[in-house]
């Protein structure tokens, strides 16, 4: 049984989307470690948050992607798989990289990507033409998601302070989950033949904020009051996104009006 | 900094033959997908990873705890698939009290004319204009044993993590991270749905097996590459 997902006409071209996408969450990375270095202070963490916001558009989209072909097995399956192979490649170029480290970590996981997609062409034979190039950039998109919440939570690049802070805490569960939902849900709620891309990722923001929301809390237990920057930052661009979101339903839909409650007896 | 030994061969063996483990088992496992929760196909209604995830979750659970009494590794592999089958297993028979007391509908497969295990006719049971309903019995050994296939993976590929890194939190995630690329994988190869072993769908294994193989050959070596910090 194959979902018939649909999905409109891009508007916006993926290059573009997957540039904004990998250059926003590294350079969010970097200088949320580089400020927080100089300043010895954790305040600008919460620019790590703006990098996953930037992440979860571009993996939204490929979501989109591949699953216009209807791939079987559900929307949330692919963007598990996304986190999957994103949460083991980002552990690794953490480990052996040091500061390199999320560079290493996004070009593993877009090496795993790109491989997972061939096997599932070759041997498994989905013939779905854009898998292998959807994977790499789910894997990669994965491996920013983990690696900007986790930075954002402990405040800098430091493989013992991610373990300390994130890992043995147990918030990587959390930083997980909302980060799988971050990149899963928008398309896997919008989907239809009524589907349009900017909704999507309109909503991709909003879901992605929710997830840096989710990171912000974390952090006050970590980096303390500096945390409080990320959530209200979080909670300014969800509120907005959700708005504009709000804004682009209402202009697809054919009608949005109240009906009020069925009368006594109108069943 | 990398220091390559014997052991970490085992260890890549290890989570190779775990993430085949969950790749297999999850064609054991009758997943319905969107149509079963509207009781038009037999299995859970539910996406494979979710149950995948589900069961396997529970396995890694009860794997944890065993490997915080011992360090046997047959001892921590069955508690784990001893954990994903009493899940999967829960979730099966409230799935089954739901569709037989709350939709109305006798538990029926739509692929075999007669039940293998109870030898029970079939296509009497089956509603006009659906494909099955409920999880009859070869479904609900089936996903026992697709239980114990995938916990005893997960399990696996958890203990050969533990073993390199000593990290629970890590090895935990790290697994699970394994778990869930297996699982969608193999997930893919049945296309969503699958009522058991009986299912012609199952002679698809085999290109699972060749799959998940390579898959966790290659992320099981940057994973034992992974140390535990400090």
């Amino acid at each position: 049984m194959s979902v018939a997902a649909g999905g409109g006409e891009s508007k916006i071209d993926k290059t573009k989307l997957m540039m904004y996408g990998l250059g926003g969450g590294v350079l969010g990375i970097y200088l949320t470690h580089v400020l927080n270095t100089i300043t010895g202070s954790g305040y600008f963490s919460f620019l790590a948050g703006l990098g996953v916001i930037a992440a979860v558009v571009m993996g939204s989209d490929a979501v989109r992607r591949v699953c216009s072909y209807g791939i079987g097995t559900g929307v949330p399956s692919i963007g598990l798989m996304a986190m999957g192979m994103g949460l083991v490649a980002a552990m690794f170029g953490l480990s052996i990289g040091g500061v390199a480290g999320p560079i290493i970590g996004i070009a593993v996981a877009m090496g795993f990507g790109y491989f997972v997609g061939l096997l599932a062409n070759k041997i498994i034979k989905m013939n779905i033409p854009v898998m292998e190039e959807v994977l790499m950039t789910l894997g990669g998109a994965g491996a920013i998601v983990l690696i900007g919440l986790s930075v954002a939570v402990s405040g800098e690049i430091s493989y013992p302070l991610i373990l300390e802070s994130v890992v043995n805490t147990g918030y990587i569960a959390i930083l997980f989950i909302a980060g799988t939902l971050a990149i899963l849900h928008p398309f896997n709620a919008n989907l239809g033949p009524d589907e349009t891309q900017d909704r999507t990722l309109v909503h991709t923001i909003s879901t992605g904020a929710l997830a840096m929301f989710a990171a912000g809390l974390a952090s006050l237990a970590t980096i303390g009051a500096a945390g409080l920057l990320t959530v209200v930052i979080a909670v300014i661009i969800w509120i907005k996104s959700f708005m504009w979101y709000f804004a682009l339903v209402k202009r697809d839909s054919s009608g949005v009006v109240g009906t009020g409650l069925l009368p006594e007896g109108g069943l | 900094m990398i220091a390559f030994d014997a052991n970490m061969l085992l260890y890549i063996i290890e989570i190779v033959i775990g993430g085949l483990l969950v790749g297999v088992g999850v064609h054991f496992v009758p997943v319905g997908g969107a149509p079963a929760a509207m009781a038009q196909a037999t299995g859970v209604g539910t996406g494979t990873v979710q149950l995948a995830a589900g069961s396997g979750l529970t396995g890694l659970l009860s794997a944890g705890l065993m490997m915080s009494v011992t360090d046997n590794m047959l001892m921590i592999v069955i508690s784990g698939a001893v954990g994903a089958m009493i899940m999967i297993d829960a979730t099966m028979i409230v799935g089954n009290w739901v569709y037989i007391y709350g939709v109305g509908v006798p538990p029926c497969s739509a692929k075999v004319d007669y039940d293998p295990i109870t030898k029970e006719p079939q296509p009497p049971y089956i509603s006009p204009g659906t494909v099955g309903h409920g999880i009859p019995t070869v479904s609900f050994v089936s996903g026992t044993i697709g239980g114990l296939l995938g916990g005893a993976g997960g399990s696996l590929i958890y203990y050969a993590l533990m073993s390199i890194n000593g990290n629970p939190g890590l090895s935990g995630f790290f697994a699970i991270g394994i778990f869930v690329v297996n699982a969608v994988v193999a997930s893919y190869n049945i296309q969503g749905t699958i009522e058991g072993f009986h299912d012609p769908k199952f002679k698809r294994v085999p290109r699972a097996v060749q799959v998940c193989l390579v898959a966790s050959l290659v992320i099981g070596i940057f994973a034992v590459l992974i140390t535990g910090g400090a």
